[in-house]
């Protein structure tokens, strides 16, 4: 019994160690413009698009899976094993292209981070800089470890909206309803939500941090068993903040037919409806998302294009050995946080684009990564089954079918 | 050296340059294309292109003395390509466009891993033979650009090569390749830089590194590794090569690397190891982190009090391979106990038939196993000792702590929040 107990621990332990990669890129995967996303989805549809959360969790933790196998197996980065196997053209194409979407984010996640802070009366000349320094000096000082540990701690946040869910009081029995029976229906507007929502919830980026992440670490075949567990709780978890939120502003905004467009209106219309403490919920809640994924995403830029052009880079590296990767990191968040501060910035066309790149990109990552999965030469035994294969790809089918279908229906708009 | 006197270099120009590019006969009809290059990468001899991959599936090449001219945009051959003069890949050959561009590399003057972006070849004439020779790996900004056919936006920038002798490849080798060469080339660099290019490899490309290395080289280097890397390559090793590695290292050392991996790990290494050794790392394994047990080595200068200064000196010349340090000689009676020390000053101005119990300080200061790390820094700095003793309630001699041993404790590599606040704890409590 004690040394059934002892084994137990010793799993439990190696799990906490390895724990990490994928529960942060899933939380990463609600950031501001999920957020926004999943609110006007509540707030327009009510509970209809519920029913997605499911199959999209399931999609998800596949889509990752793959690069952290990828990861486990080779020890490389999927930029890297991106410009070994399919040359430097194929490597510049897709950097340059994840540096323009990814840029369009990060200006997307300071504007949460203005948006979330202008609810409590904080200006946004005074939250953005000050915002900027924090995120910059937190990457500068802190070793890989400490920033990973900090930013575990910051998915705990994220259960800001599960409460603010609760409190707005919802009809169980629907949500419940809802969330197993798929429904469907042809109008535009609901298309271009529902591509949206999965849009956002699977983006090129995220592949490359999962799988630098995991080579970061170290992970092996051997602790593999342990980061896949670390993935399903991460996906599981980050849909169903997504579910809160789509309930949140169903179960209020929806009922009473008010139309908002951002996650800041969805947070004021929250206030009279769902009561005081559900606003100031949602609120952090955009806060701590938006925060997160400013440090994040210009990170993982960062560290994948020095991957890809062979410059040093990681931030255990000093500014002296990995100058590249520190100038556009800094680069990056400071042009993200100056585009906040300019009052005539055209914000919506900045989103759009950064829409379509990323809709662009995403088809070429995913078929990629299918690609270098199967190469035996590559991955042994580690290949895809048969079944898991077909199945990867009637997704990854899928998946460009609706990032073109949001491509085309962007430009239709 | 004579026909080096005589090399004329006819034209120079980059891999990515003359990819591609079409090949004709004398007649003027296409052949095929440049597709890849076959050289011979070790062996007798520098480095020269051997042949050309011309035809897509097709494993067999031209060779390189059947090319009359070779520019930018084509290649003209001496006569009509025939079949018998075909020749497939050597065992010490390998294709630069499969296996070096884009690929990682090991840059040993700069001792850092860096990624090809082209490769710099020379077509040279010497009498009346041909060779094209690869030259340099260009790992630049420029070289990148080239690639991408931008590189007129980097005129201004100069070409970073890395020369050919100063390479390493990394990438998965044909057996027959022969590694005698480049081990000789990585036994050049200092083990510290030797330790910080491995800790930049992936981890699987580690352990075959260092399995390729000198044991002893190997050790040195690892020795130098933090920790995380150590354990992790270990782990990865397979268990008979991992211990003789530790057998190369400091017990003190293993003790501490050993007592962070798996139980059922650490035995299975101790038990390869031999057992002399492996005694040595399980007593010291025995004390708990952060005490002066798990700090000690056991590879001191021990004496006796008997012998004169001319023996004493006969003793350390054995003695003095093994030991960590060797300043300090410790006078240790048959029972175990320390009754004094003696420092090498004090032994070479001491009259060569003085006995050492004569010269000999018999006031020590003597830390025991379970003290904290910072009661033997207090003590090191007070009294001003390069190292200290260990010593057990009976006055036994158990082993040493070194100065160097205790700094790895206050000061890591890195700076990180973490140092900081050691150095924040270990100065208030040497100053309380």
């Amino acid at each position: 019994m004690r040394g059934r107990f002892a084994n137990l621990s010793r799993r439990i332990w190696i799990f906490l160690a390895i724990m990490g990669p994928g529960i942060i890129t899933a939380n990463v995967d609600n950031d501001a413009g999920g957020i926004t996303t999943y609110s006007v989805a509540g707030a327009t549809h009510g509970y209809k698009l519920l029913w997605t959360i499911i199959p999209m969790t399931l999609v998800l933790i596949m889509v990752q899976e793959i690069c952290i196998r990828l990861g486990a197996v080779t020890g490389k980065g999927l930029a890297d094993l991106i410009r070994e196997r399919t040359g430097v053209r194929w490597a510049a194409f897709i950097m340059v292209g994840m540096i323009l979407g990814d840029l369009g984010n990060i200006i997307s996640e300071f504007a949460g981070i203005a948006a979330s802070l202008e609810l409590f009366g904080v200006s946004k000349y005074i939250s953005v800089p000050v915002a900027l320094v924090f995120i910059w000096f937190l990457v500068h000082r802190g070793t890989y470890k400490l920033v990973e540990k900090i930013f575990l701690g910051a998915c705990v946040f994220y259960l800001s909206y599960v409460i603010s869910g609760c409190m707005a009081n919802p009809p169980w029995g629907t949500v419940m309803k809802e969330l197993v029976v798929p429904n469907f229906s042809l109008s535009g507007d609901y298309i271009i939500i529902l591509v949206g929502v999965i849009g956002t919830t699977i983006a090129p980026w995220q592949q490359f941090y999962i799988q630098a992440s995991v080579v970061e670490k170290g992970i092996t075949t051997k602790e593999y068993v342990y980061s896949k567990l670390d993935n399903t709780i991460g996906c599981i978890a980050c849909n169903i903040v997504a579910m809160f939120i789509i309930v949140a502003c169903a179960a209020t905004i929806h009922v009473h037919g008010i139309k908002i467009e951002s996650a800041q209106e969805a947070a004021l219309a929250l206030k009279p409806l769902a009561g005081h403490w559900a606003f100031v919920l949602f609120a952090i809640g955009l806060l701590n998302a938006s925060l997160f994924s400013a440090t994040i995403l210009p990170l993982s830029t960062a560290y994948y294009v020095c991957e890809a052009f062979g410059f040093e880079g990681g931030i255990d590296h000093t500014w002296k050995e990995a100058p590249i990767f520190y100038w556009l990191y800094t680069l990056l968040v400071v042009i993200g946080a100056l585009v906040i501060l300019f009052p005539n910035i055209p914000l919506i066309s900045v989103m759009f684009w950064s829409q379509v790149i990323n809709g662009v990109l995403l088809p070429f990552v995913l078929i990629f990564m299918l690609l270098l999965v199967n190469n035996k030469d590559l991955m042994g035994e580690y290949v895809n089954g048969p079944v898991l294969n077909g199945l990867s790809w009637i997704v990854v089918a899928v998946l460009i079918t609706l990032s073109s279908m949001m491509v085309i229906t962007s430009f239709l708009q | 050296m004579n026909h080096r006197a005589q090399l004329h270099v006819l034209r120079e120009f980059f891999f990515s340059q003359i990819q591609g590019e079409p090949i004709y006969d004398p007649e003027g009809n296409r052949v095929g294309k440049l597709r890849d290059l076959a050289i011979r990468w070790e062996g007798e001899g520098p480095p020269r292109v051997t042949g050309i991959k011309f035809a897509k599936g097709y494993q067999k090449h031209i060779p390189i003395d059947k090319v009359e001219e070779m520019t930018h945009d084509n290649i003209r051959l001496v006569g009509k390509l025939k079949e018998e003069d075909l020749i497939p890949l050597q065992p010490d050959e390998i294709y630069v466009g499969k296996w070096l561009m884009d690929k990682q590399i090991i840059d040993l003057k700069g001792s850092k891993v860096v990624r090809v972006n082209d490769i710099k070849l020379f077509w040279v004439k010497s009498g009346d033979r041909k060779y094209v020779i690869p030259m340099a790996v260009d790992i630049g900004l420029r070289g990148l650009a080239r690639r991408l056919g931008l590189e007129f936006l980097f005129k201004r920038l100069e070409n970073q090569y890395v020369w050919w002798q100063f390479i390493q490849h990394l990438e998965e080798r044909t057996a027959a390749l022969q590694l005698r060469a480049e081990r000789a080339k990585l036994d050049q660099l200092h083990p510290a830089d030797l330790a910080d290019l491995i800790e930049d490899l992936d981890y699987k490309k580690r352990t075959d590194f260092m399995e390729d290395l000198d044991v002893e080289v190997a050790a040195e280097a690892f020795s130098e590794m933090e920790r995380d890397t150590q354990i992790e390559i270990l782990e990865h090793m397979n268990d008979m090569q991992a211990s003789d590695l530790l057998e190369e290292m400091p017990p003190d050392e293993v003790a501490d690397i050993l007592g962070e991996l798996p139980e059922a790990k650490a035995d299975a290494l101790l038990n390869l190891m031999e057992p002399e050794g492996a005694q040595e790392v399980r007593q010291l394994m025995v004390y708990e982190e952060g005490t002066a047990g798990s700090l000690m080595t056991t590879e001191y200068i021990a004496l006796s009090p008997q012998i004169t200064v001319t023996e004493a000196f006969a003793q350390l010349r054995h003695l003095a391979r093994e030991a960590e340090t060797i300043y300090y000689l410790y006078l240790v009676e048959d029972d175990k106990t320390l009754s004094g020390v003696l420092s090498l000053r004090e032994l070479l101005m001491a009259e060569p038939d003085a006995v050492l119990r004569d010269l000999m300080q018999t006031r020590i200061i003597t830390v025991h196993p379970q003290d904290s790390e910072q009661t033997v820094a207090e003590n090191l700095k007070k009294y001003d000792l390069l190292t200290i003793p260990v010593v057990d309630e009976a006055n036994r001699m158990l082993g040493i702590i070194t100065v160097d041993d205790i700094l790895e404790v206050l000061i890591p590599d890195r700076s990180s929040l973490e140092t900081f606040a050691n150095f924040f704890v270990s100065k208030r409590t040497v100053r309380g």
